[in-house]
């Protein structure tokens, strides 16, 4: 394991380093402002249902996607694009080992930042009227899409230099539009799995962001599964790969 | 494995028919060779194939054709090699948000080895004054030492080293060529590739040659000097009245062919000196004003070219 947490560390520093994490910083600043301005003249009983408006979509649609697909992707493409792929490579490691470490190094960066974000937007819930039940539900739902998300732009950036101009192409494109147009493919959905565990876990009936999910039914169990399943293909595919493929 | 000067007895690295080409690009064909303890120079021009053999010894790259072993094992299906291998790439595969002292004992954890080897290994490159700053601000020498030392904090029984003293200075250089020198004589299997034949000459006792994808010549320092020694040259001679000296030029031994281009000849000889020697009199002898005398192509692709053809 020595390998395994010495890879975290490099990866978080090379991710959150720069300016990477002061743009983040700016980002996750977003859902918490709108949370803090849009429920300041509201009645104490009509603070939840603004923070499952805008907010929760700014976390779950914008905020998560995005820095997600960033640090996904850079977690392996920094590695390829700066060479140093093979100063990992060449050591005594299993190659599953090293894809393992830098998907863990993204979800963690990629939680840390988003669920402050939603933490601070669900801290407001709590303070403007006294109700926390909400914050729970909101980590687990962004520790779940992160992971989806971590897992399959970490592969994309691995295959490719233009992964975040691919990535964005693929949140804002398929899964807002073509996703939505077929229940199949609803079910597979990144957007939807950490949305699905949200409302799964959070209290009472939710309007707004549930209209997301469309066919799929609520439920943090199975969003959970759906994420540890992608999460484990992707390791397994990028160890093979890595094993596998030229590094040039 | 087969004998002769390519091989060496007591082998750590074993190449057997070894081809790699991307797409219809071959840049290694059809290579046998061997590498044992001691310091090894692979030489040849850019483009001749060195770092794709290097790369292909350390498992990164798979071979099209042929088998390949290092320390008894194919390193692409045991990463248990790499306790005892390690390579020091081209290219600048450093982390430039660490420090030296950061990226070795990044180098040291991966590899499963204690820390307490890092300052050891600063102090082989001679890098302590600078180990704890950052190697983005560091100059290409300076990297390169650090490569080194990433590579040295493992102990490694077989170190290869891709063109390790690019942009390294005088001082440097040597301090790294002594370096070589001396794990080479702990008996290490040490491999170094460059593009420069000082360089391979001033540290390496065997120098394998490789020009496309092929090995042009293989063997000590001398026997490679005595091979490029009968070379013919190609020289440019500028003189007044070229077609009397071109016949003049054709009865002498030394001379391969002569061609006339305009007032230009392009005369082919295996003596270089001896030519310099017989065009002033012959051009005197003709009354013909010599106004030049120029080799075309002594670059080291073409020495290691003809070497090729002539295999």
């Amino acid at each position: 394991m020595r390998g395994f947490f010495a890879i975290t560390r490099v990866t978080l520093r090379q991710l959150l380093g720069g300016k990477r994490l002061i743009l983040f910083g700016l980002l996750a600043l977003l859902p918490p402002v709108v949370m803090w301005f849009s429920s300041a003249n509201l009645a104490e009983s009509s603070v939840s249902d603004a923070f499952n408006e805008a907010p929760i979509a700014i976390v779950f649609l914008i905020v998560l996607p995005v820095v997600a697909l960033v640090l996904g992707a850079g977690s392996l493409g920094d590695e390829r694009r700066d060479a140093t792929l093979s100063f990992l490579l060449l050591r005594p490691l299993p190659r599953s080992l090293v894809a393992g470490a830098k998907l863990w190094s993204a979800w963690l960066a990629t939680t840390g930042i988003v669920g402050t974000s939603a933490g601070l937007a669900a801290a407001v819930v709590g303070v403007r009227a006294g109700d926390w039940a909400y914050l729970v539900p909101v980590l687990v739902g962004v520790a779940v899409a992160a992971l989806a998300y971590c897992s399959v732009f970490m592969l994309l950036g691995y295959f490719s230099s233009r992964a975040v101009l691919i990535g964005l192409v693929y949140v804002f494109i398929w899964e807002n539009g073509i996703s939505a147009a077929s229940a199949a493919l609803a079910n597979v959905s990144l957007w939807r799995i950490g949305v699905s565990a949200y409302v799964g876990l959070a209290p009472g009936p939710i309007s707004g962001i549930d209209d997301v999910l469309g066919s799929v039914a609520p439920g943090a169990g199975g969003a959970i599964a759906k994420a540890l399943v992608i999460a484990a293909l992707v390791i397994a595919a990028t160890g093979s790969l890595l094993r596998r493929r030229d590094l040039t | 494995m087969t004998a002769g000067p390519a091989f060496v007895a007591g082998a750590t690295i074993e190449i057997e028919d070894v081809s790699k080409w991307f797409g219809q690009k071959v840049a290694v064909s059809d290579l046998s060779c061997s590498f044992g303890p001691g310091l090894t120079g692979l030489l040849g021009p850019n483009g001749a194939g060195k770092t794709t053999l290097l790369r292909m010894m350390c498992g990164l790259l798979r071979p099209s054709d042929g088998s390949l072993q290092v320390l008894g094992v194919d390193p692409r299906r045991d990463p248990n090699v790499y306790r005892r291998l390690a390579l020091v790439p081209e290219e600048d595969a450093v982390y430039g948000i660490l420090t030296a002292r950061e990226y070795l004992e990044f180098a040291a954890d991966l590899t499963g080895v204690p820390r307490e080897r890092v300052d050891e290994a600063i102090a082989q490159v001679d890098l302590a004054a600078a180990a704890d700053r950052p190697i983005s601000g560091y100059s290409k020498g300076m990297r390169q030492r650090a490569k080194v030392a990433a590579a040295l904090v493992t102990r490694p029984d077989v170190l290869i080293l891709d063109e390790p003293l690019n942009g390294t200075d005088p001082i440097q250089r040597a301090h790294l060529i002594a370096l070589f020198r001396r794990l080479a004589s702990e008996g290490k299997t040490v491999i170094v590739s460059s593009h420069v034949l000082s360089e391979v000459e001033r540290m390496a006792d065997r120098v394998l040659a490789m020009v496309d994808g092929r090995l042009a010549a293989a063997g000590d320092v001398a026997a490679i000097r005595r091979a490029m020694a009968d070379i013919p040259y190609l020289v440019r001679v500028e003189v007044a009245e070229p077609r009397r000296i071109a016949s003049a030029l054709l009865a002498e031994e030394v001379v391969g062919s002569v061609r006339l281009t305009g007032a230009q000849l392009h005369v082919e000889t295996t003596d270089l000196a001896a030519l310099g020697a017989i065009l002033p009199r012959l051009a005197a002898s003709a009354g013909a004003r010599l106004s030049g005398f120029e080799p075309e192509d002594e670059s080291l692709e073409s020495v290691f070219r003809y070497l090729v053809r002539r295999r």
